[in-house]
């Protein structure tokens, strides 16, 4: 009797939904991780030992994690005041912003990264005048790579700002922020303190974006000429067979990695949050 | 100078003036309540008050000292919030040192100073939980420790039971008085329930439309409503309109029935038309040889309010309540029936608005 009736209760349709679209995401995976692994069936590794054995590999990868971490702070530093001073202060911008964040889907990379050669090719002159204050960005490093992290950082913008925002919905940031400055905070206590911790998920969340993006990105890394990972898988991809394959099983681990930090990380918080 | 002195106070958001040349001067240890509907401008008054918002006149000095463009974290105001407030990241002893670690005092007296707050509130057990396994209740007192913690010069209270239920809110609004009082701290109580106002306040301030319509002991806005507004807000009150017939004796007449009032009525000359207030619980029916403000009416209703029965009749062209309470030995008119009832001379008010 209570076999029949956990039957009839059994939801059905959930889970064949459930089980299609699990089968729609890792069916992929698994023929790209079998394709991998097919390359000499006497050494079924031999993908990932040739991809980790090469110095470019190791050379992109790391510079374009450094990008990351840069696009990621400079995209906090950005979002998470403008938002909060949004919700605090200024709501009716709150459309106005939420349409220039947009901006990045409607305008594709290609569009941005000709517009930043076309700008910052030319060097900084005083109006008027043909004294020059620096030389253009795109002529050295250093230069280059700050134009690649503000190009990142906009291209970030829809994820992270979209994250943050949603983070601040679940707390009260305005009273809680009353209720700081009441208690003598200031406003950098406010944020670091009060703020910031209270949508550490959220943050998680937006980084993780930032991260994939940046990581995978092609057209702005090629059209600036740096040595990153996106153009280096890119090339790969068209003149070899297994190590690209591997290299993207081990993106997909990488990000499930992530993820996992972020459950653990965050693990209360939610809790927390969902109380106030 | 009062303690605490908000002087021709006026907040304007665009064109609509939300109060309106407020003046209150409030004694050290005083605890008064702003009282009125959604919009009257009590809490934009507190607002002021705290230093989330800046007057658009007038000015606001605590103990001396004019703290009317002052930031919120420069003033010494302990500020307590319908939602509690509690900072999620933090536990509940974190949460009542906040403040004072915010003023960078030393580490042992942070944690005495915690530790006291703790005690006071009662949650010796809970002191390491996190605002989310609190229950209401102790989320407010957690939230009452934590502004008393910083020892400010005054005590703001912005409908903190309203999101309470009844029973927690009754117990919490005389332990939170207890603790005022036990401190001797100021504290002003925003609030639209009436039966917490009266309960609880040294002084009501009556507000209406970002205006004080009445300002005074519970005692005097209960007994002594000076406008019609603060006698319908406060309590349940019969108002009709009637015609000054002699008003050196204070006497009155309602569709030819007589009344007198306690006092002469000043200001009025015979012909003119007063509005006065009975309360229900002022009416009796009739005992012998009473000829004082007798009233013959017809009953329309009877109800049953537990304690007390409200008795409803139709006198003149007016409808009047009358409370009596609730005995086994009570005899009570049937709908329909006609009966006297009388009310003392100090019972009939007249209003001014």
């Amino acid at each position: 009797m209570k076999f029949l009736y956990r039957l009839r209760n059994f939801p059905f349709w959930s889970w064949l939904w459930f089980i299609i679209g699990a089968l729609y995401f890792i069916l992929p995976l698994l023929a790209t991780f079998e394709f991998s692994l097919s390359w000499d069936p006497a050494i079924p590794w031999k993908a990932y030992q040739r991809a980790f054995e090469d110095n470019d590999f190791w050379e992109t990868f790391i510079y374009s994690n450094v990008l990351a971490v840069a696009t990621i702070f400079f995209s906090v530093l950005l979002v998470v005041p403008t938002a909060y001073w949004i919700r605090l202060r200024l709501p009716q911008a709150r459309r106005i912003v939420e349409f220039i964040t947009l901006m990045p889907f409607v305008v594709p990379a290609i569009i941005l990264v000709f517009g930043l050669i076309r700008i910052y090719s030319s060097p900084f002159t005083i109006p008027f005048t043909d004294i020059q204050l620096m030389q253009p960005l795109t002529n050295f490093k250093m230069g280059t790579n700050i134009l690649i992290v503000a190009g990142y950082t906009v291209l970030a913008m829809p994820y992270m700002y979209r994250s943050v925002d949603t983070g601040m919905r679940t707390v009260d940031i305005a009273t809680l922020t009353e209720a700081a400055q009441s208690l003598g905070a200031s406003w950098y206590v406010i944020i670091t303190k009060i703020i910031l911790p209270n949508i550490r998920s959220a943050l998680l969340s937006g980084a993780l974006l930032t991260f994939a993006i940046v990581v995978g990105e092609v057209t702005l890394a090629s059209f600036l000429g740096v040595d990153a990972f996106g153009p280096y898988l890119f090339l790969l991809g068209q003149h070899r067979a297994y190590e690209p394959a591997a290299l993207s099983f081990v993106s997909f681990l990488l990000t499930w990695f992530a993820m996992g930090m972020i459950q653990m990380v965050t693990g209360g918080q939610g809790q927390a949050q969902g109380a106030h | 100078m009062a303690y605490l002195s908000i002087s021709k106070v006026t907040k304007q958001f665009g064109d609509t003036v939300v109060v309106d040349n407020f003046n209150l001067d409030i004694e050290k240890g005083e605890f008064v309540s702003f009282l009125g509907p959604s919009g009257c401008g009590k809490t934009t008054t507190l607002r002021m008050v705290a230093g989330f918002e800046l007057p658009t006149s007038g000015q606001i000095f605590l103990d001396g000292v004019d703290i009317t463009d002052k930031s919120p974290n420069q003033r010494n105001v302990g500020m307590i919030f319908q939602s509690y407030a509690l900072f999620p990241n933090m536990t509940v002893e974190q949460n009542i040192g906040f403040g004072l670690t915010v003023r960078k005092l030393e580490k042992d007296v942070i944690k005495q100073r915690v530790d006291e707050m703790v005690r006071l509130i009662h949650l010796e057990k809970h002191a390491h939980k996190y605002p989310y396994q609190l229950s209401g209740g102790q989320q407010q007192r957690v939230s009452l420790a934590r502004a008393l913690a910083n020892r400010p010069q005054v005590l703001l209270l912005d409908e903190p039971l309203s999101a309470l239920d009844a029973k927690i809110r009754v117990s919490l609004r005389s332990e939170i008085r207890a603790i005022q009082k036990s401190l001797g701290i100021t504290a002003i109580f925003v609030t639209h329930d009436q039966e917490e106002a009266l309960s609880i306040s040294d002084r009501i301030v009556v507000m209406n439309v970002g205006e004080m319509e009445q300002v005074g002991t519970p005692f005097e806005i209960y007994n002594f409503p000076k406008t019609r507004f603060v006698a319908n807000f406060v309590g349940s009150l019969n108002t009709a309109e009637a015609q000054v017939l002699d008003p050196a004796n204070g006497l009155l007449t309602m569709d030819g029935i007589q009344l007198q009032t306690h006092e002469g009525i000043i200001g009025k000359k015979k012909g003119d038309k007063v509005t006065f207030a009975i309360r229900p619980e002022r009416f009796s029916f009739v005992a012998e040889g009473k000829k004082e403000n007798l009233l013959e009416g017809t009953v329309i209703n009877i109800t049953f309010l537990g304690s007390v029965v409200r008795i409803q009749m139709q006198i003149g062209n007016s409808t009047f309540n009358m409370d009596t309470f609730n005995r086994p030995s009570l005899e009570l008119p049937k709908i329909g029936e006609k009966c006297q009832v009388t009310c003392s001379t100090k019972a009939v008010l007249i209003l001014e608005g």
